[in-house]
């Protein structure tokens, strides 16, 4: 079952820099208030750089999930 | 037999001693100056541009006090405006499309980033090219007139080397060294820093780490700093023409393999790959604008960016402007219009 009430996941693993960062914003930008967003990552710099980026647009992160060897999921609740 | 016989006669180990180092820094500090560059700008995010300043600013006093040593001779990078201004608009470009700089590109090798190899490989070849092949008429026409200065012998090595704002105003390096280093201190302490979570580098530390390396990179090279495209080049001439190796390309062979360590011990080693073929062309496109851009103003990111602006040379100062101009320029077009 799943953790949260997803409303939209992206996937972004693989993907070069910023793309990660670039394609959450983009979402976020298209998501209503209170929806969830789920982002999927594998580069460890994402994972540190998009909740900082995230948190100063004013959303919420809800939690950084590892799910494998270097794969994380970031959700994200929109203000 | 003198140290600086020593350091000659074994220059490859040390090469490889100071990639590794660089290597482990740049991964676990995540020291990417494209990001850096973007990020400041389009991201608010401060974290990375202020390790780069407190290392160049850093940088600037250790190189003045080790020249004054007699440990080293500086040799600026020279003043060729037009190269300048536009080899480091088209290596500023470059690097968005191609998802890092120079080191960044370098780094990500080793932690198994595909898209980073093809950068690699196409920012070599094409570094290669415009150095001597096919692409050097088109550097020499549009790098223009090219300016040195006779060096002091002292401080700077003899024979013509690169103005410094030093030379230009007739002063003694300590001066503007000094006076820079105190400017950009004031200006980080009032600056509030991105946070970063918990187990990652603190901006001081990734900086300090950075001079450390910086100063190790000058002494044992001699020639001059760390820089990355010429280490490139002669990867790439021994790969495939038997050349001679040297310090500058077992740097780049340290760099990967140090990076790997660091991302294999940390569990980041990881093999990945975009899933749109279109972005490996593109990759593909930034590592060539890379590599040309990057012969045409007479350094990377690193050659001017990190050792070049420390010297405070007057090409340096004015290519790393264009490399700011061209990485927020790409940007805008690739990313920020919807």
């Amino acid at each position: 079952m799943a953790k949260y009430e997803v409303t939209k996941t992206i996937d972004v693993r693989g993907e070069v820099c910023p793309v990660p960062d670039v394609e959450t914003k983009r979402a976020l930008k298209k998501m209503n208030s209170g929806e969830i967003l789920e982002v999927l990552i594998d580069y460890p710099m994402s994972k540190e750089r998009i909740p900082e980026t995230v948190k100063k647009l004013g959303h919420e992160v809800l939690e950084i999930e590892e799910v494998g060897n270097s794969e994380w999921k970031i959700y994200i609740k929109v203000k | 037999m003198s140290f600086f016989d020593f350091l000659y006669q074994y220059e490859i180990y040390f090469g490889l001693l100071v990639g590794l180092l660089f290597g482990y820094i740049l991964q676990r500090g995540r020291l990417c100056f494209n990001s850096a560059i973007r990020d400041v700008k389009f991201f608010k995010d401060n974290y990375l541009i202020k390790a780069i300043f407190l290392a160049v600013s850093m940088n600037s006093l250790v190189f003045v006090l080790m020249a004054q040593l007699g440990w080293i001779k500086l040799t600026p990078l020279s003043f060729a405006p037009l190269g300048n201004m536009i080899g480091g608009l088209i290596f500023g470009m470059g690097m968005v499309f191609a998802g890092g700089c120079a080191s960044g590109v370098t780094y990500r090798v080793g932690e198994g980033m595909v898209s980073a190899w093809i950068a690699a490989l196409t920012y070599a070849i094409f570094a290669a090219a415009s150095k001597s092949s096919f692409l050097k008429p088109v550097v020499s026409f549009l790098r223009g007139p090219i300016y040195t200065v006779e060096g002091d012998g002292t401080y700077y090595s003899y024979g013509p080397v690169g103005p410094t704002i030093a030379t230009l105003l007739k002063v003694n390096p300590w001066i503007p060294a000094i006076l820079f280093a105190v400017i950009v201190w004031i200006f980080l302490a009032r600056t509030k820093t991105t946070e970063r979570p918990k187990g990652t580098w603190n901006w001081k530390v990734l900086g300090i780490m950075t001079v450390i390396v910086s100063a190790l990179g000058y002494l044992t090279h001699q020639s001059y700093g760390l820089g990355i495209t010429g280490g490139w080049v002669s990867l790439m001439n021994y790969l495939v023409s038997g050349k001679y190796i040297g310090w500058s390309g077992m740097l780049i062979v340290g760099i990967m393999l140090g990076s790997f360590i660091s991302a294999f011990v940390r569990k980041e080693f990881k093999f990945r790959a975009p899933k749109d073929p279109k972005v490996f062309a593109r990759v593909a496109l930034g590592g060539m604008m890379m590599g040309f851009g990057a012969v045409l103003a007479g350094g990377c990111n690193i050659g001017h960016f990190l050792t070049g602006f420390s010297h405070l040379a007057i090409g340096s100062i004015l290519t790393t402007l264009f490399f700011f101009v061209g990485n927020w320029l790409a940007y805008y077009l690739l990313y920020e219009r919807d």
